[in-house]
C-alpha cells in the first residue's frame, strides 16, 4: 500500500471512529432525555417566554433568584394586591432551582440582551441574594455541571472569550456545545454516580410514624385534584398563565387547600426537618456560610446586569427558618460582611427579610423553602407592603 | 495539552494531515515534528521552551565534545558538564525550594529561627523526563555505547517528540534517535495496534479519574473513615495512579505507533508482581531501567559487597525523582528497604523451600505479600505528610474504634477491585492477545468504538495527569 494511501486510511479511521462514537453518544444522551430542554427545563421555558413578557403593556416586575423565590413568590397574588392599591403591574417569578449566582449571572445577560434589544425595561427588579447558593460547598457541588451549563447559557462570543484566555477549555466548551449536545462527560458521570456519592449523616430524631402515615394518606387524597383544578395546564415548569409562579388558593377547592395545609404540616416532622437540615449543611454549608469569591463576584455582576435595564433594583434576602437554621457566629459575621460588600459595590439597597416577624417557621415547607399557600402567600403580601410605594405613580 | 482533550484531538488531526500529505521528505518531516512538539509543549507554558531546547542543544554539543575529546580526562570533563547542566536544571526548578525549606526546618530543630525566602519557581512540565532522557545520551556516548549523531534538529526533535515529551516513557537516545534519522513509514497494522493502545490508555485514564472519589474520602477526610473505606481508598489510589500513568504511557506509545515510531512498553502488569524486585521490573520500566543503568551499575551494582547499599541508594533517589517532598523520599526508602529485605530473605536457608516453590499457593502468598507492601508504599506516596501517612497505615490495621461504613462502602470496594482488575485484564489482552485480535479485525473496531464511546461518555478531560507534576 502506498504511503499516502496509508496516511489517508489512518486519518479516515480516526475521523470515522470519532464520528461513530459521537453519534452513539448522542443517541445515548437522547435516549436518556438529556438535552438543554430537559436539563434546564424551567430556565429554557422562562427564556422562551421573554418575548411575550416584554410585549406586555403593563409595567413589569421581575423577582429573580433561586428555588426559594420559585417556591416563595406568587406573581398573580402580588399583581392582585397591588391592583387593590391602584397599582397596575405584571410581575413574574424568575426563581430557578439549582442555579447558583455564576449561572444566574450568565442567564441575566441573556435577559438583559432581550430587554435592551426591545428598548424595554423593568419597573422593578427584585433580586434574591441567597447565601446558601453562594458558598464554596455549593460551588464544589456544581463543578461537574459547570461546562454543560455554560454551553447552554453562554453565547459563542462568550465561549470564544474563554477560549482566548484558555484555549484548551475553550475548545472543550465548543466541543460540548456542537458535538456533544451540551452534555459534558462530567455531567453524565455525576448523573450516574449519584448513588455512589457519600451520603449526609442521618438524623437521630425518631420517626413520627403516625405523622408519616397521615402524610401518605394526604398524598393519596391529593391525587388527581391538580388535574381537576387545572385541566389546561401544559406541563411546563415555567407556566405562562401563572407568570412563572405556582398555583394560588383561590383556584383550588376548600378541601384541596385543607389537604395542602395538612401536607405542609406533616412534612414538618422533626425528623424530616432535621434530615433536610443535615443535607443542606453538607451540600450548601448553611451554618458556617464560607462564601465562594467567584459566586459573590458573579452576584454583584448580575445585579449590575439588571441595573442596565431596570428602573429600580432591590436585593432581597428571603426569610430564614429560624427553628432549623441558626448561623454560627462566624457564619453570621461572614454573611454581614458579604451583604455590606454587595451593597457597597452595587449601590443597591438590600432588604433583609431573614428575621422578619411576619414569616414564622410553620410557614416553611422544609428548612429553607416557604411552603405552598402557608408561606408563599404571606410572603408575597409582605412584598406588596414593602414595595408598593416604589411602584405607585404620582 | 492533554491527550484526552478535544484540543489534542484537533491538534493531532491537523498534525497528521500535514505530516502525511504535505511534508513528504525526511528532513522537512523532522523539522515539522520539532515545530509541532514545541507548539504542543508551549500550550502549557511557552516560556519553558528555551529550557527544553537549551537542554537539547547543550547535550548535543557535549556528546560531540565527548566523542572528539583527545583524552579520557577531557571526556570526563565534558560528561561532568552535561551532568551538571541536566541535574542543575532539575536542582533549580524542582529541588531548590525543598532543600531550602528542609535546611531551615533542620536549623529550627537546633533553635535557629530560620525563615528563608523560597524561589517559588514554576515546575516546567516534563522536566524530570526530558532531562533524564537527554542525560542518557551523553552518558551512552561517553561509555561508547553509541556514536554521537550529527544533526542538531534531529536530536532536538527526538528529545521533544510530543507523544513522550511530558510524561515519558523515558526513551534512550539509541532507541529513538535512529528513528529520526530514518523516519519510519506508516504501517496500517502498527497504526491499528496504536489505536488499540490509545483507546486502552483513554479507558485507563477514565477509570483512574473515577477512582479519585474513594481516594479523596480516605486520604483527605478530616478524621478517620471506616476500615472498609480506608482499604478502598488505598486500593483505589493504587488503581488511580496505575490507570493515570500507565494510561498516559499507553496513549504515548499508541500515538507514536500511529506515526510509525516504536516506543517500548512502560508497564507490564505491575500488580501481578510476586516480589518487590519483580514489581520494579513491571512498573515504570523506563525509569527503573534508567536508574539501573545510570545509577545502580555505576555505584557498583551486584559486583561488590555493597549491593544492598546500592539498591537502597538507587531507590531512595528514585523516590526523590518523583517529587520534592519527604514523603517521596520515604516512599523510595521504603521500596529500597523491601527490595533489600527480599534479597536478604531469599538467601536464608530456612526460607529456601518457599523461595524456590513453584506451587500455586506459594505464588499466591508471594503475590499477596508484595501487593500488600506496594499498597503500604502508595500510602506514603499519596499522603500529604508523614504524620497523615502513618495515621492512615495505622487505620488500615485498626479493627476497633473506626466509624461504621456508609451504606455503599462495600459496593464501592467491589467496584474498586473490579476497576484495578479491569485495567490489568486490558493490559493482558493487549500484551498477549494482540495477534489473536489482529486476525479478527471485525472485532477490533467494535472494541475501539465501545472504548471510545465510554471515554467520551464518562471521561473527565478536565482532570490533570498525576505524573505531570513529576
Amino acid at each position: 500500500m502506498g504511503e499516502r494511501r496509508t496516511w489517508g486510511r489512518i486519518l479516515l479511521a480516526i475521523l470515522a471512529g470519532m464520528a461513530v462514537s459521537l453519534v452513539i453518544l448522542r443517541v445515548f444522551t437522547d435516549l436518556n432525555d438529556a438535552s438543554e430542554e430537559t436539563i434546564l427545563g424551567r430556565v429554557s421555558e422562562a427564556r422562551a417566554a421573554l418575548p411575550e413578557i416584554i410585549a406586555q403593556e403593563e409595567d413589569l416586575v421581575m423577582f429573580y433568584g433561586s428555588s426559594m423565590v420559585e417556591a416563595g413568590f406568587s406573581p398573580r397574588m402580588f399583581d392582585r394586591w397591588l391592583a387593590e392599591r391602584g397599582v397596575t403591574v405584571k410581575s413574574f417569578n424568575f426563581g430557578f432551582g439549582g442555579l447558583n449566582p455564576y449561572f444566574q449571572e450568565i442567564l441575566s445577560r441573556r435577559i438583559a440582551e432581550q430587554f435592551l434589544a426591545s428598548d424595554r425595561h423593568l419597573e422593578l427588579a427584585l433580586i434574591e441574594f441567597n447565601p446558601f447558593q453562594t458558598t464554596q460547598t455549593r460551588w464544589q457541588g456544581a463543578e461537574s455541571i459547570v461546562d454543560s451549563f455554560l454551553t447552554m447559557l453562554a453565547t459563542d462570543r462568550e465561549l470564544m472569550e474563554i477560549a482566548r484566555q484558555d484555549p484548551e477549555r475553550g475548545v472543550r466548551l465548543f466541543t460540548i456545545r456542537y458535538l456533544r449536545n451540551d452534555i459534558s462527560a462530567e455531567m453524565i458521570t455525576a448523573f450516574f454516580g449519584r448513588s455512589l456519592q457519600p451520603r449526609p449523616q442521618d438524623s437521630d430524631i425518631p420517626e413520627d410514624e403516625a405523622m408519616e402515615q397521615r402524610r401518605t394518606e394526604v398524598l393519596e387524597a391529593l391525587e388527581g385534584r391538580f388535574e381537576e383544578d387545572y385541566p389546561d395546564y401544559d406541563g411546563s415548569d415555567w407556566y405562562w398563565p401563572w407568570q412563572g409562579g405556582g398555583t394560588i388558593p383561590s383556584e383550588r377547592s376548600e378541601e384541596t387547600v385543607e389537604l395542602i395545609k395538612e401536607l405542609i404540616h406533616t412534612g414538618q416532622s422533626d425528623r424530616r426537618m432535621d434530615n433536610d437540615r443535615l443535607f443542606r449543611i453538607r451540600t450548601a454549608d448553611i451554618i458556617e456560610l464560607r462564601f465562594e469569591e467567584l459566586l459573590v463576584e458573579s452576584f454583584i455582576q448580575l445585579v449590575r446586569n439588571f441595573q442596565g435595564f431596570s428602573k429600580q433594583v432591590k436585593i432581597v434576602l428571603l426569610p430564614r427558618n429560624s427553628d432549623w437554621i441558626e448561623y454560627s457566629p462566624e457564619g453570621r459575621a461572614r454573611l454581614e460582611a458579604v451583604i455590606e460588600r454587595i451593597a457597597r459595590e452595587t449601590g443597591v439597597e438590600i432588604v433583609n427579610l431573614q428575621d422578619t416577624a411576619e414569616i414564622t417557621p410553620d410557614m416553611f415547607g422544609d428548612t429553607t423553602h416557604l411552603g405552598r399557600y402557608a408561606g408563599d402567600i404571606p410572603f408575597t403580601r409582605l412584598l406588596v407592603t414593602r414595595f408598593a410605594p416604589l411602584l405607585t405613580k404620582p | 495539552m492533554l491527550f484526552n482533550t478535544p484540543l489534542f484531538f484537533f491538534f493531532f488531526i491537523i498534525f497528521l494531515f500535514f505530516y502525511g500529505f504535505v511534508f513528504l521528505r525526511q528532513t522537512p518531516r523532522v523539522y515539522f515534528i520539532l515545530v509541532a512538539s514545541l507548539v504542543f509543549y508551549g500550550a502549557w507554558n511557552y516560556k519553558f521552551i528555551p529550557l527544553l531546547v537549551g537542554s537539547a542543544v547543550g547535550d548535543y554539543y557535549f556528546a560531540l565534545a565527548i566523542a572528539g575529546a583527545a583524552s579520557a580526562r577531557n571526556k570526563k570533563w565534558w560528561l561532568t558538564a552535561s551532568v551538571v547542566m541536566n541535574l542543575g536544571i532539575l536542582a533549580i526548578f524542582k529541588y531548590a525550594d525543598f532543600a531550602i525549606s528542609s535546611v531551615a526546618e533542620f536549623l529550627r530543630l537546633f533553635g535557629y529561627d530560620a525563615s528563608p525566602s523560597l524561589l517559588n519557581f514554576v515546575l516546567p512540565v516534563g522536566i524530570s523526563f526530558y532531562t533524564f532522557q537527554s542525560l542518557s545520551y551523553t552518558i551512552d556516548v561517553y561509555r561508547g555505547d553509541m556514536e554521537p549523531r550529527r544533526g542538531l534538529v534531529h536530536f532536538t526533535a527526538a528529545l521533544a517528540f510530543f507523544p513522550q515529551l511530558v510524561a515519558g516513557p523515558i526513551l534512550r537516545a539509541r532507541q529513538i534517535l535512529p528513528q529520526f534519522h530514518h523516519i519510519p513509514k506508516p504501517e496500517w497494522t502498527l497504526a491499528r495496534h496504536g489505536f488499540l493502545l490509545i483507546t486502552a490508555g483513554l479507558l485507563k485514564k477514565t477509570v483512574a479519574d473515577l477512582l479519585a472519589a474513594p481516594v479523596a474520602l480516605a486520604f483527605d477526610s478530616d478524621g478517620p473513615v471506616s476500615l472498609v473505606e480506608t482499604w478502598t481508598g488505598v486500593l483505589a489510589f493504587a488503581g488511580q495512579i496505575y490507570g493515570d500513568f500507565a494510561g498516559y504511557s499507553d496513549m504515548a506509545i499508541g500515538i507514536a505507533l500511529v506515526l510509525g515510531f516504536r516506543i517500548p512498553l512502560n508497564f507490564r502488569l505491575p500488580y501481578f508482581a510476586t516480589s518487590p524486585v519483580d514489581f520494579w521490573r513491571r512498573w515504570h520500566i523506563s525509569l527503573s531501567t534508567w536508574l539501573r543503568d545510570y545509577l545502580y551499575i555505576p555505584l557498583g551494582g551486584n559486583r561488590n559487597n555493597h549491593r544492598l547499599r546500592n539498591i537502597f541508594i538507587t531507590m531512595l533517589l528514585g523516590g526523590l525523582w518523583h517529587g520534592a517532598a519527604w514523603t517521596f523520599v520515604v516512599w523510595g526508602a521504603f521500596h529500597g528497604a523491601i527490595i533489600t529485605a527480599t534479597h536478604y530473605l531469599s538467601g536464608l536457608k530456612p526460607l529456601a523451600w518457599f523461595n524456590e516453590s513453584g506451587s500455586r499457593w506459594a505464588k499466591g502468598l508471594k503475590w499477596a505479600i508484595t501487593f500488600y507492601l506496594v499498597l503500604i508504599g502508595w500510602v506514603l506516596f499519596r499522603a500529604t505528610s508523614l504524620d497523615s501517612a502513618l495515621g492512615l497505615i495505622a487505620d488500615l490495621h485498626t479493627f476497633r474504634g473506626l466509624p461504621a461504613p456508609g451504606e455503599v462502602a462495600l459496593p464501592i470496594f467491589g467496584l474498586t477491585v473490579a476497576a484495578v482488575l479491569l485495567m490489568h485484564l486490558m493490559d493482558r489482552f493487549i500484551l498477549n492477545r494482540a495477534d489473536w485480535l489482529e486476525a479478527r479485525w471485525w472485532l477490533f473496531w467494535p472494541l475501539l468504538i465501545v472504548g471510545q464511546v465510554l471515554c467520551l461518555m464518562i471521561g473527565e478531560p478536565s482532570s490533570e495527569f498525576i505524573y505531570f507534576q513529576f
